[in-house]
């Protein structure tokens, strides 16, 4: 049966990444096996490395949730000691838009926190028998997952693309 | 070794990182002085503070019919110095402005300690502090609510909601830097670090989430810090209280806090720039575009006076024009007319004259400013209630007691001690986002 193996590559340049990932990709490896690291964000074009993410209807919902929560809450108080409003309703939106609205935005900012924290893979339980490189400054690395098999390939394609290291990792 | 280097961006990313980073380890004499003399300020302010909390409100010169004095003004105050970090970082991010990155978390910082500060007042003022939690939304032993149409609940949640977002949007880009001081550093540093970052590995899935975050916060915190400042404005103009009950107090608060913020962040800059020896990165260009902001919030801080003025006094309402009186040409003439000299006059000359517009004279106008915007909200909230539309309740004067000058002092001296604590245990300037502007000898 075939293992799995790592390989950590290191690139100085930005464009020569973008080719390996594509040519990784055209030998068949998909986008959840290549992780890039880095000690600053690495912008590609568009369909190089996308990664999709649900963070903004995260937010919304948060949003909605909290805002609708503070405001059934709010009615609820209200009503539950009705004060004499001299004819004015018990429960008014305008006299409580406020709390609404504030507690609608604390919900986009805690649902964005919490999403953030869970989609870059902070909180989750992470595969913690990959290596985690050690990133030289100005160095960009891209670490691999192949089976042993497709070990030799992958180091061509990296090497080709021009990769200034490629080392092999056995899981840890 | 690198003086001759104008262009901060061609220095080694070495030398930045180590740059950037120095600052954290070790005490200087500077240092030290810079953080015991506020100590000692601060002391005494919890001295005044115990004094209140013992003999009460009576300590103060809070006395019929002026309720509200210079607790209150620091509240507005404080809370206005927070808009120089969110608001401000939050509009540099959204528009992707090049110059903003060795700025954001210095202005980041501000927001989060001034908010801590400003939120202190409401409960200083509430005279006895312990029962603050009051304010809570749970029913009392009588089944009562809080009031959720009373605008002190409004502030509550506002201000609640601003603290936490501003923290989140704080605490996300220090992670990278703190993620990278956790690997080379004293062992309970590093600890502190390494459980702070999360075990950030900087990953592409990271860095994107981070970047997705930023820009999601950026927007939202934006919505949030604007309902901030109309809120504590809304304070005012809720009361049907002679020159209060405004339509456009609202966006003239904003308009303030905006203009005190950034006098603020002003100072900030250049006293880290000075402390911390961070010439290179702080450079003349970020004052020159900062300077540039403040002089037209200068111009729109004067526009928003001048309409509310202007529409009091073709208004002619008799109890309206007797607090204009006051402020204008009465007993308040003097702060008045200081206010509008150090806020207009005084930014107009030093920053709007090209050839006079430097860091010295960027720094001289910013304190001018903050005293002016101090002024500013003492003008608004004293004279209202010392004319009220009740005349037979008219009937003293207000100053503030040693006790209120004290407090006032001590929130001052705590805004340095925070920033200087923060400035020792994180990086003042993100490092991973720092990409100086090329244009540095523009000016």
């Amino acid at each position: 049966m075939a293992s799995t193996m790592y390989l950590l590559s290191e690139f100085r340049d930005k464009e020569a990444v973008a080719g390996a990932i594509h040519s990784l990709r055209a030998s068949g490896v998909g986008d959840s096996d290549i992780d890039l690291f880095s000690e600053e964000p690495v912008e590609f074009k568009r369909g190089v490395l996308d990664r999709p993410s649900q963070m903004s209807l995260a937010a919304v919902l948060g949003a909605i949730v909290l805002g609708g929560a503070a405001t059934a809450f709010v009615r609820f108080a209200q009503y539950n000691y009705a004060v004499n409003t001299g004819g004015m309703p018990t429960f008014s939106f305008w006299g409580t838009g406020v709390i609404t609205y504030e507690m609608t935005m604390l919900g986009a900012v805690l649902a964005t926190f919490v999403f953030f924290l869970w989609e870059s893979g902070l909180i989750r339980k992470r595969d913690k028998t990959a290596p985690v490189p050690v990133v030289p400054p100005e160095c960009i690395c891209l670490r691999v997952r192949c089976v042993s098999g497709d070990v030799v390939k992958a180091t061509a394609i990296l090497q080709e693309s021009g990769a200034i290291s490629v080392e092999k990792k056995a899981p840890l | 070794m690198y003086r001759h280097i104008k262009q901060p961006e061609l220095l080694p990313y070495g030398k930045i990182r180590e740059d950037l980073f120095r600052p954290l380890s070790g005490l200087t004499r500077k240092y030290l002085f810079a953080i015991i003399a506020p100590i000692l300020v601060i002391l005494i302010g919890g001295y005044a503070w115990a004094t209140q909390l013992r003999y009460g409100m009576g300590v103060t010169g809070l006395q019929r019919p002026v309720f509200w004095g210079f607790y209150i003004v620091d509240f507005v105050f404080w809370i206005g110095i927070s808009h120089a970090g969110t608001l401000i970082s939050a509009i540099l991010r959204l528009t992707d402005a090049g110059w903003r990155k060795p700025i954001t978390r210095a202005a980041e910082a501000i927001t989060v300690f001034a908010l801590m500060i400003g939120g202190m007042f409401p409960i200083i003022h509430l005279g006895r502090a312990w029962y603050f939690y009051w304010l809570m939304p749970y029913p009392n032993s009588r089944l009562l609510w809080p009031n959720f149409r009373s605008p002190l609940l409004w502030d509550l949640t506002a201000i609640c909601a601003y603290v936490t977002g501003s923290v989140i949007f704080l605490y996300l880009p220090l992670i990278p830097d703190m993620a990278q001081l956790a690997e080379h550093n004293t062992p309970w540093r590093a600890k502190l670090y390494h459980v702070l970052s999360l075990g950030w590995t900087g990953s592409d899935t990271e860095w994107h989430a981070l970047e997705r975050a930023m820009k999601l916060m950026a927007g939202i915190i934006l919505a949030v810090a604007i309902s901030v400042h109309t809120i504590v404005a809304w304070d005012f103009a809720m009361a049907i209280a002679p020159m209060w009950h405004s339509t456009i107090f609202g966006p003239y608060f904003v308009v303030g806090a905006i203009f005190s913020g950034l006098a603020g962040l002003m100072i900030v800059m250049a006293a880290i720039r000075k402390l911390m020896g961070l010439e290179l990165y702080l450079t003349r260009h970020h004052f020159n575009n900062l300077a540039k902001l403040l002089l037209l919030m200068s111009i729109l801080w004067l526009y928003f006076t001048m309409a509310e003025h202007l529409t009091v006094w073709y208004g002619n309402d008799p109890s309206e024009m007797v607090v204009f009186g006051a402020r204008t040409r009465a007993r308040f003439s003097t702060l008045f007319w200081l206010m509008v000299f150090v806020n207009f006059v005084v930014p107009f000359v030093l920053l709007g004259i090209r050839r006079l517009r430097n860091i010295t004279t960027g720094v001289i106008a910013s304190v001018g400013i903050l005293f002016g915007m101090f002024l500013e909200r003492y003008i608004i909230v004293v004279p209202t209630l010392s004319n009220p539309r009740l005349p037979a309740a008219s009937s003293t004067s207000y100053a503030p007691s040693w006790v209120e000058i004290a407090i006032t002092a001590a929130t001052f001296a705590g805004m340095i001690v925070l920033y200087l604590i923060f400035s020792k245990l994180f990086p003042i300037i993100a490092v991973w986002e720092f990409k100086p502007h090329p244009h540095e000898d523009e000016i």
